[in-house]
């Protein structure tokens, strides 16, 4: 079952999400729904995200495919070059650079897709419209819960409050 | 005059914004038409140069290379106003980029098309350009990876690559909400482009930290292409090509180029869309002050790099410095030192003569400068031959001047009809915050 309660601002709506993790609602079924970012102090649903991490590890893995890549095609073909070296990682560290930066471009937008949950989204679940200048609150709660949620977005000012169930 | 944006209600914000998506003005056929048919032109003399040879092309012993590279470098500088200045705009958190970026970052990905296009056109038997691409070919063959024009390649790619996303990004909130107010083909165009798109803050979160590290690789990446391009020539021993400056003074000209293609789109869509609310004399200013500062920067560099040859006075690099700055070339390369230097200095150092239509006029002048600077440096140098037997110069033939302005045409033409289908301001970006836009 999902409960979803408007605000008009910014300031109750802070104060909505923080009465509810107070409460014992988990961030995980927490959702703010607005047309723009909204800033959250650190505290109020925290979304920890291995970004970065993925991002920089996306990059080294596809330079690491890179040089293997490069060098395994150097050495493919049996040219006599009188003991010089073929491999040569000056003239080639450019290709890696670039394909590490692609590494890591390609990453960011898998990582992207995976984090927002717009690669996984579940069609069952209802989506609130946004509307302009209104930002909605999404809890997902038992039905036991449900007149405790209901209480906190009323306390913190919500304009509306009621369940949703129609999926979008 | 308009309200400042600051006072306008985000409803009226959107409908701004949205305004130039409705409806096809004659006025917007006809000059569509006019790029259309120069594009078809141009893709019509590329054509006849396939069907005839490159022979047709003025490119010739010993001037192998010769407009299509000079447009190769130019369109490749020009991509740099989008996706540099936006980064390094969203980085520094710059609260004024935001009705400027998305006009760059098309920018970006359209002079970028054009741009990749030209080694390919260049290289004549156009058919086989995909043996530059790495496969496992019957003859185990593979590509000499130590060929800058693989490291072209790559770069360009992984730029283009990373170009489209980070233009694509931030544009997904706007498709989503244009999907729910859109019909027809446009409502399915948008809802496939909004990926599903919501506006929870868990997609804002994942939307903000990606454009962060975005923002960061795209800087380091559009360094890189432009810096690739430089070695295109510094890595041949040639008179004033082999030079360790190639490098930077390639990327300051391309900051430099982008940002005057920058001024010149705010300027053309601000008058064309009404956007004077939105695209302000403030923005028009700071970027005017951007393109000064970039300026300078060029006169530096090509300072450095003419007094080095001069004080050096070797034979060879004298004979190319001769004709560049008292011979053939001399009236080049002055055009291009007034246009780089003289044209901006004034207009936009003398802050009672800097406006918008000085900024344009300056931008203007700065991109037919910069064209120059790619002529100077790509002609003379092949053209001042190092052996008594070969002579030869290099005039460009119909085919090439056709083809080159149909590049023009077919950015002017991308761009009309990706301001038609998307917001050229970023909408969600544009929240009238009063104290951040200031």
């Amino acid at each position: 079952m999902y409960l979803k309660g408007d605000f008009q601002d910014r300031s109750s709506a802070i104060r909505a999400l923080r009465e509810l993790q107070a409460d014992g609602f988990h961030a995980a079924d927490i959702d703010v729904f607005s047309d723009e970012p909204l800033e959250l102090p650190r505290g109020v649903l925290d979304r920890p995200s291995r970004m970065s991490f993925t991002v920089v590890t996306g990059a080294v893995t596809l330079c690491l495919l890179t040089i293997g890549f490069v060098y395994f095609t150097q050495y493919n073909y049996q040219l006599r070059t009188g003991g010089m070296p073929i491999f040569s990682f000056w003239a080639t560290g450019v290709i890696f650079y670039e394909l590490t930066m692609l590494g890591g471009i390609l990453t960011t937008l898998a990582c992207f897709l995976w984090e927002s949950g717009l690669f996984r989204r579940k069609r069952r679940i209802p989506v609130p419209v946004v509307v302009p200048g209104i930002i909605s609150i999404r809890i997902h709660c038992t039905e036991n819960q449900l007149e405790e949620a209901s209480r906190c977005l009323d306390r913190a000012g919500a304009n509306q409050v009621g369940t949703i169930g129609e999926p979008r | 005059m308009a309200a400042a944006p600051e006072i306008v209600p985000y409803s009226q914000v959107r409908h701004d914004l949205w305004r130039p998506l409705a409806g096809v003005s004659r006025r917007y056929v006809a000059v569509v038409s006019l790029l259309l048919a120069i594009t078809l032109w141009g893709l019509f003399c590329w054509g006849y140069q396939l069907r005839e040879g490159i022979g047709v092309a003025g490119i010739r012993r010993p001037v192998f290379w010769g407009f299509y590279i000079v447009n190769f470098v130019f369109w490749i500088g020009i991509s740099h106003a989008g996706t540099l200045i936006s980064a390094i705009l969203r980085l520094t958190e710059a609260q004024w980029r935001k009705p400027v970026t998305r006009a760059a970052e098309a920018i970006t990905v359209f002079a970028l098309m054009i741009g990749g296009m030209f080694p390919i056109i260049h290289l004549g038997r156009a058919w086989i350009f995909y043996w530059l691409i790495p496969y496992p070919n019957s003859r185990l063959l593979w590509p000499n990876f130590r060929s800058p024009l693989l490291w072209d390649l790559t770069a360009i790619s992984t730029y283009l690559t990373g170009s489209t996303i980070y233009l694509f990004l931030p544009l997904i909130p706007d498709v989503a909400q244009l999907a729910q107010h859109a019909t027809g083909w446009r409502r399915r165009l948008y809802r496939t482009l909004s990926l599903g798109w919501t506006g929870s803050d868990r997609e804002w979160h994942a939307l903000e930290r990606a454009m962060k590290l975005m923002a960061a690789m795209i800087l380091a990446v559009a360094v890189s292409v432009h810096t690739v391009v430089a070695w295109d020539f510094s890595m041949a021993i040639a008179p004033m090509w082999h030079s360790t400056i190639f490098g930077p003074y390639f990327v300051v000209g391309a900051i430099f180029s982008g940002i005057a293609a920058l001024l010149i789109v705010m300027s053309i869509v601000r008058k064309a869309m009404h956007f004077e609310a939105y695209l302000t004399p403030h923005h028009f200013d700071n970027l005017a002050k951007l393109l000064l500062l970039m300026s300078l920067l060029w006169l530096y560099f090509s300072f450095a790099e003419n007094l080095t040859v001069w004080y050096g006075n070797e034979p060879k690099e004298m004979n190319v410095f001769g004709v560049r700055t008292r011979g053939t070339f001399s009236i080049y390369f002055w055009t291009m030192v007034f246009c780089n230097f003289v044209v901006p200095f004034v207009l936009l150092g003398i802050k009672r003569l800097r406006s918008i239509r000085t900024a344009t006029i300056a931008s203007v002048a700065v991109l037919i400068g910069m064209w120059l600077e790619r002529y100077i440096i790509v002609v003379p140098t092949l053209a001042v031959t190092r052996l008594s037997s070969v002579s030869g110069g290099y005039s460009p033939t119909w085919v090439e001047i056709s083809i080159t302005t149909a590049t023009f045409a077919a950015m002017g033409l991308l761009y009309l009809l990706f301001s038609k289908l998307f917001p050229i301001v970023s909408v969600w970006e544009f929240e009238p915050h009063p104290a951040e836009e200031d």
